[in-house]
């Protein structure tokens, strides 16, 4: 058999296998192909973790009413730990019990919500509870009085209360009552303390106020904890608002309300250091078909099969590839010369963290400086490895400086800089400072331009949402992609650049 | 449309070729691009496990030697950082070396010495190095700055090749190197590349040097182009560079061949320089030969890589002088057009 049947067979196979995979999850698993085809739904994770001290563990995890009574789809995942959810005067809790652990354990509870339609913090209709007065020690009881008596006379109802009372204590040129107050709680209870004070002065004012537990939606945070919220009476109801936001009613667009009521968000017995992070991702296909993919028999939905905080790293894992795909094409269809084979697609991964246009500036302004260090650093005559040593301490160096500069001219995205750029960037200098020196500046300009634009091409693909959504949804359409690198490894024709390169070839 | 414009060539100037060539002209001009050489040439005749015995220089010279090649005497080889800092004993009493790095790839980090005074080491451009920057340059190569991949390397110390004076007239500083590319063992095109001001003694033909094309037949140079461009003088001397007859061309011829045998690769460069006194001189062989040799001699590879593929299929077992014989009937240059 020729190499070329065997090509053929090879793509042949991996078009039909990833293809029928991707057929079979459309139209018997109702995935939908295309990403507008279907409602976003918010799919909000908790993740419960503690340390088992070999005892018989329990956890409880209180649940948002609003959602659980939705019933758009929730699920509990916890291997070997029996569940139930527990109902309570309209208030839900998860219950997780097991055998005797060791070690770290992670319990999984997921929900949907519909996006932008309810946040989870509705007043809630509830009977008069009793404000309890708070014992402040006899140093701080006049100061607290005095703030509340003067926010009473200018403010009629529970809800101006509270902005009042927020606005005063996050305000600029507090009181001296507010300052001394501060500094108690700062001390008590350190981060918590503008909650603890709010609900103190609340209750002193007569309006009963508890903590509540709310959730950002914003999926790129990854693992959150839990945004502290307060919830108040207002006479009838029961409101929650943020206490950073005072002035503003939340209505399900930035945050969900996860928790109310008053109790404990999370209660382990039988475990140490437990904590609870939440996860957020825009989920377009429906629980259900979730469900029904990770049952089914065909291995298609790894990916879908893992919990949400580690699901979050494949978004950018599947996109390797693609801009692999990229590389490849440019390379070798049209002939772009490049610094590495791969270094345009790490650049392309560091721009998705940064603006682009900011993002490019910043490259060629670090390298362009790295640069120039480094040719300081060569008139010391270093071996290699020191020196590749020292550029990467400059580099650290100019990019503090340059955040620096950024955030005083008033960029505040500018210093979002990873630790996965700054790598790259070392490396690049190093590299385009070898090939100055050896083949000149023309090579290495021209070098270091193809990485950009490559890299810039890769990052405009890999930015196309419906492709993220393949690569997301439909991993095995990778395969068809495979299938196409294959061909493009045996393409034997002209790249576009040669047509240039030879443009005066003549016969002799 | 200017289709009357139909010069002696078989291919009429069209407007477009001031920006390009179409893919369809390049074909029929048997033009060979990156693709195609890699995937037709490289792949399937270069096995994978030869290419270290080129990628080292110290073993292609070992090779060369058991082969009873002549190549630039060795006067040492340097492995470890204590062999650099007694650089001092090593370069005792040479007043002309080649440093290189064994692995090096295209030229790079190989450091030419013509004279010496004293502690100063001079090059040919006539730039002067300190002891301490010599030193520092075979430590370079020690931590494989310009190895393969960033390997560990070793650095040869060369006797410098002086080249006869024929070739360094057609050269601007630097010396002009031979190269020849093999099919199976039958040489099928040479060039020799020569150095302008532009290209600093490089022999690089992107960084400006010049490609003069040399007939396979009677090693006699045909065609000369610099950035692609025909010319017949040297741009900096003026010297002319068309029908300059390379000295034992024939020697030339056999020692590429006997490279091809000794490497057993399909598809191989041969550089060789010749020296006054000793004549050729195999400098090193490349597994993955460029492409600008058919602007040099301005005819596309493939209407001579195609008759060899043909050739071998048909007389595989084809001899030393066989092969010579044929590439030298078949790969003769036609009659030279004047180009000026």
């Amino acid at each position: 058999m020729s190499a070329r049947t065997k090509l053929l067979i090879a793509v042949l196979f991996l078009v039909f296998l990833g293809g029928g995979l991707a057929w079979h999850k459309v139209v018997h698993l109702g995935i939908p192909f295309w990403r507008g085809e279907s409602v976003q739904d918010w799919e909000i994770e908790a993740k419960v973790s503690f340390l088992g001290t070999g005892k018989r563990p329990k956890a409880r995890l209180s649940l948002p009413a609003v959602a659980v009574d939705m019933n758009r789809g929730q699920e509990a995942g916890s291997l070997g730990y029996s569940f139930y959810t527990e109902r309570n005067e309209g208030e839900y809790t998860a219950v997780w019990s097991g055998e005797e652990r060791q070690g770290g354990q992670a319990l999984y509870f997921r929900i949907r919500v519909p996006e932008g339609t309810s946040g989870g913090g509705e007043p809630i209709p509830g009977n008069p509870p009793e404000a309890v007065t708070p014992g402040f020690p006899s140093s701080l009881g006049d100061p607290a009085r005095a703030v509340v008596g003067r926010i009473k006379t200018t403010t009629s109802d529970p809800d101006s209360l509270f902005v009042s009372v927020f606005q005063q204590i996050s305000g600029e040129d507090a009181p001296q009552e507010i300052l001394l107050l501060k500094r108690h709680y700062e001390k008590e209870s350190r981060e918590m303390a503008v909650l603890d004070m709010g609900i103190d002065l609340l209750n002193l004012a007569g309006v009963p106020a508890r903590l509540a537990y709310g959730v950002r939606l914003e999926p790129d945070l990854g693992a959150q904890p839990p945004v502290p919220l307060l919830e108040y009476y207002d006479g009838a109801y029961w409101k929650v608002r943020n206490p950073m936001e005072p002035g503003q009613v939340l209505d399900g667009t930035g945050l969900y309300v996860w928790h109310r009521g008053g109790g404990p968000l999370l209660d382990v017995t039988g475990g140490e250091n437990s904590r609870v992070v939440f996860t957020v991702a825009k989920e377009p296909v429906p629980l259900r078909t979730l469900t029904d993919l990770r049952d089914s028999p065909w291995m298609v939905s790894t990916i879908l099969g893992l919990p949400l905080s580690e699901r979050a790293v494949f978004r950018y894992i599947v996109l390797i590839p693609l801009g692999a795909f990229v590389v490849v094409l440019l390379r070798n269809i049209v002939g772009i010369p490049t610094l590495g084979t791969f270094m345009p697609v790490l650049i392309a991964l560091a721009l998705l963290e940064i603006p682009l246009a900011r993002g490019l500036i910043m490259f060629s302004v670090l390298i362009g400086a790295g640069l120039w260090f480094r040719f300081l650093l060569s008139r010391l005559n270093l071996l290699v490895v020191p020196r590749v040593a020292a550029c990467v301490v400059i580099v650290t160096l100019l990019m503090m400086l340059m955040s620096v500069i950024g955030y005083r001219m008033g960029m505040a995205g500018g210093v979002q800089i990873t630790l996965f750029p700054m790598i790259i960037l070392a490396w690049t200098i190093e590299r385009m400072s070898l090939i100055w020196e050896e083949e000149g500046k023309r090579s290495a300009i021209i070098q270091v331009g193809g990485s950009l634009l490559v890299a810039v091409f890769a990052f405009f693909f890999m930015r196309i949402g419906q492709v993220q959504y393949w690569s997301f949804y439909f991993p095995e359409l990778l395969l068809v992609l495979l299938a196409g690198i294959l061909m493009i490894g045996r393409y034997t024709g002209y790249r576009l650049s040669e047509l240039i390169r030879f443009k005066t070839f003549s016969d002799a | 449309m200017p289709d009357g414009d139909q010069t002696a060539s078989d291919v009429g100037v069209k407007w477009w070729h001031r920006w390009f060539r179409t893919p369809g002209e390049l074909r029929d001009l048997g033009v060979v691009g990156i693709n195609m050489r890699n995937a037709r040439f490289l792949l399937p005749n270069n096995p994978r496990r030869l290419y270290r015995l080129v990628d080292d220089k110290l073993q292609t010279k070992a090779l060369a030697e058991a082969e009873g090649l002549s190549v630039p005497e060795t006067f040492a080889v340097i492995r470890t950082p204590h062999d650099a800092s007694r650089i001092e004993r090593i370069l005792d009493k040479r007043y002309s070396f080649v440093i290189k790095p064994s692995r090096g790839s295209g030229g790079k980090g190989v450091l030419v010495i013509d004279e010496r005074e004293g502690d100063l080491f001079i090059k040919p451009s006539g730039a002067v190095l300190t002891r301490d920057e010599i030193r520092h340059h075979v430590s370079n190569i020690l931590a494989g700055l310009f190895s393969l991949g960033g390997q560990r390397d070793c650095a040869l110390v060369e006797y410098r090749v002086r080249p006869a004076k024929l070739l360094t007239d057609l050269s601007y500083q630097g010396a002009p190197d031979i190269r020849c590319v093999m099919l199976h063992g039958y040489p099928v095109m040479a060039m020799l590349r020569a150095a302008t001001k532009e290209s600093d003694g490089r022999a690089n033909l992107h960084q400006g040097a010049l490609g003069i094309g040399i007939d396979i037949a009677t090693g006699v140079t045909v065609r000369a182009v610099h950035h692609g461009k025909p010319v017949t003088k040297h741009p900096d001397t003026g010297v002319d560079l068309i029908g300059i007859q390379m000295p034992e061309w024939n020697k030339i011829l056999d020692i590429a061949v006997t490279c091809q045998e000794m490497t057993g690769l399909g598809y191989l460069g041969v550089d060789l320089m010749i020296d006054e006194e000793i004549g050729p001189l195999m400098i090193e062989v490349n597994a993955r030969p460029g492409l600008a040799i058919q602007m040099a001699n301005g005819i596309g590879l493939l209407r001579r890589l195609e008759p060899v593929v043909k050739q071998h299929k048909e007389n595989p077992g084809a001899g030393h002088y066989e092969k010579i014989a044929f590439s030298k009937h078949h790969f003769a240059a036609k009659i030279r057009k004047a180009t000026s």
